[in-house]
């Protein structure tokens, strides 16, 4: 662990948001009243479809947008009315932003010379970065000369170098191809076990939510639908959103109704047993439902409509009462020509959800 | 289209061939004319092939004319103009673009309808102006009544006067309100990722440091191109330091040179020596494409964009 690792680790900060809200007028308010407390040195990332407010959250934080109301705390300090440089913050952007006309040295020093450090001190810094970076033979090099990649990691860099209490990343990956996605995504995980910066990730993918977060934060419509470790969102889902969310495919979502003993799908084929009347949403993993085989729930009757093979497993789409339902069978199981699939959902892979409302009823099947 | 049909070329290059007889006949008219002596044209009319007097005409126009004084204003014009207009061109383009005004998009169509009226069109109200800039405010306290009030109270009306005619000034201000340079700048910085105004933001620059610090090193190929291509279009311009200079120390070069011919009928202009002011004037320009053509095509493809 070198000097900058020491230094960013120690400046950490949490973030607290209370109470914020954003809205460009009356009719248009993007971020209704939010409280969420995120831990210093913590990975956040905020997940969401795009239009939810996720951007506009992280730029409420960096100061790059006023705030409608409420307050936001960097340590124990107020923050929402200060200008961005006083907020302790740095943040690497989508399409890196970096200054074409300066060299990667240049870029990454741009705010110590700004800061009005010493030049000495200056290079010192940038260097030390470089090198963790792996961009210490690259420095004298514009942007335009560098691959994707290592563009990200000059922006990552510009943003360290500066040894901020908070990481801002603003869906930083998304310019990137497939292979070299992953590759950062190893990277960042790597980058931020070793320098402990409080971060706030930006994205609308779930691969790097799940792997990158200690904590995810769902937003919708501005809204906290969920905010937990990836396990506890993977596993208990707060919401329909969340279920449909996450997971590829995502969870199967069926309408049931409840006539007091056992829950009916729209077909009338039993799914579960449940002291429950009225109507609910109930939600399945692909991976959970079992084809064939014995479990301790009820057996349904399900049309098979197409299959995909994957290579790792096979996904069958298949028709249960008029709705599709993904299933996640192991590959080259022998259902090629089938029509009709004997399935079983077993109870204690089920989640109950409220139908008016979507949101989760932890219990209500029983132990889980 | 490619075609390789033997008479098509033949046909293609004749037509090409008459183009370019159609252009530089007359320049060549020009260098020849500019070559023979003023007797030599009175005897033969129009001069076909090159003399030797061109060194003594190019003497002349450098002693007998005011074209030299003129060139000097000429180079005053098309310098500050060029200059001028870059900085106001840069600074409006990066208020329109880079700050969240109400108002932008309508200040950026009236400075784009600058464009659609030259000072060609509004060559009589910019004289009027020209002759006493505070006209218009003369104008304003006459309408609103306001004249009326303090001619009772002080026994006069306010009637303020500064004409600009004459002037350097005046002869540069009215091309410097041209909205070609303000929408080259707009364009450009369009182009630019967005993301760089909040980075530099974000490391500490505000918006006079973003200016200096990062917009304006991105910007030097357009500010050259947009350079070069004010200072031809202030060089060659002619109706407005015609209209607007009165003396021949003020005018520029090329109202200079039309003032050459002799304003009475009948005499045959001395036009070896005009040719070879025209030559000479035109030497300016020529050198100013041949050291910045490059940016000038960068520039011409920007404002096509």
């Amino acid at each position: 662990m070198n000097a900058i690792d020491t230094a960013i680790r120690a400046a950490a900060a949490s973030i607290t948001v209370k109470g914020l809200t954003k809205a460009y007028d009356p009719q248009t308010v993007v971020i209704p009243p939010m409280d969420v407390e995120l831990k210093a040195g913590e990975f956040t990332v905020v997940l969401g479809p795009s239009g939810c407010g996720k951007s506009t959250l992280l730029q409420m934080i960096a100061g790059l947008e006023r705030v409608s109301g409420g307050k936001i705390l960097i340590g124990a300090r107020e923050v929402q009315d200060l200008e961005p440089k006083h907020r302790g913050c740095a943040m690497v952007f989508q399409n890196y932003a970096l200054y074409p006309h300066m060299s990667v040295f240049e870029n990454m020093a741009y705010s110590l010379k700004v800061a009005g450090m010493a030049k000495a001190e200056r290079a010192e810094r940038v260097t030390a970065v470089a090198k963790m970076l792996g961009l210490a033979d690259y420095l004298h090099r514009k942007p335009g000369q560098l691959s994707g990649g290592q563009r990200q990691r000059v922006a990552i860099g510009r943003a360290i170098v500066r040894e901020p209490g908070v990481l801002l990343f603003d869906e930083p990956l998304s310019n990137l191809d497939a292979q070299l996605r992953h590759d950062m995504r190893v990277e960042l995980a790597d980058l931020h076990r070793r320098i402990g910066a409080t971060t706030v990730f930006v994205t609308h993918d779930q691969v790097e939510a799940m792997t990158l977060a200690d904590r995810i934060l769902i937003l919708n419509k501005g809204r906290i639908e969920q905010f937990d470790t990836p396990k506890a969102i993977y596993h208990h889902p707060a919401s329909v959103f969340v279920a449909k969310f996450i997971g590829a495919p995502p969870m199967n979502i069926l309408a049931v109704t409840g006539d007091g003993s056992t829950l009916r799908l729209a077909d009338g084929q039993v799914v579960a047993n449940a002291p429950l009347t009225g109507a609910y949403q109930i939600g399945i993993r692909p991976e959970d439902i079992v084809v064939d085989g014995k479990a301790d729930g009820h057996a349904v009757k399900a049309a098979l409509r197409f299959r995909e093979d994957l290579g790792s497993h096979s996904v069958l789409a298949a028709d249960l009462g008029g709705s599709i339902v993904r299933i996640a069978t192991p590959f080259g199981m022998d259902i090629a020509d089938r029509l009709e699939l004997d399935l079983n959902f077993p109870t204690s892979r089920l989640h109950l959800f409220d139908a008016a409302t979507g949101r989760a009823m932890p219990g209500a099947l029983g132990a889980h | 289209m490619i075609e390789n049909a033997r008479s098509l070329n033949i046909v293609a290059s004749l037509i090409l061939l008459v183009g370019m007889l159609y252009i530089l006949g007359p320049l060549y008219l020009t260098l020849t004319t500019a070559s023979q002596s003023y007797e030599f044209l009175l005897r033969n009319g129009l001069a076909w092939y090159p003399g030797d007097q061109f060194l003594n005409n190019v003497a002349r126009i450098f002693t007998e004319t005011r074209i030299p004084i003129q060139m000097l204003n000429s180079l005053v014009v098309a310098f500050s103009l060029a200059i001028a207009t870059c900085i106001l061109s840069f600074l409006s383009a990066y208020a329109i673009v880079y700050f969240r005004i109400r108002w932008a998009g309508v200040a950026f169509a009236l400075i784009l309808a600058t464009i659609m009226l030259p000072v060609d069109i509004r060559v009589i109200t910019t004289y009027q102006v020209a002759s006493n800039v505070f006209s218009p405010i003369n104008a304003l306290l006459d309408v609103t009544g306001l004249n009326g009030l303090i001619a009772q109270v002080f026994g006069e009306p306010v009637q303020l006067e500064l004409s600009v005619l004459n002037t350097h000034f005046g002869l540069v201000a009215p091309l410097v309100a041209h909205g070609t340079g303000t929408f080259l700048f707009r364009q450009f910085f369009r182009t630019l990722p967005g993301d760089l105004f909040k980075a530099a933001r974000m490391d500490g620059a505000g918006p006079v440091r973003f200016m200096f610090d990062i917009l304006l090193p991105l910007s030097r190929t357009s500010f050259a191109a947009l350079f070069v291509l004010t200072f031809l279009s202030g060089w060659t311009q002619y109706l407005w330091p015609l209209v607007a200079s009165s003396t021949p120390d003020m005018q520029t070069a090329v109202v200079g040179l039309a003032r050459l011919l002799p304003d009475s009928d009948g005499e045959v202009p001395d036009f070896p020596m005009i040719m070879a002011g025209a030559v000479i004037v035109s030497l300016v320009p020529l050198l100013m494409i041949a050291l910045l053509q490059r940016y000038l095509v960068q520039g011409l493809v920007l404002s096509e964009k």
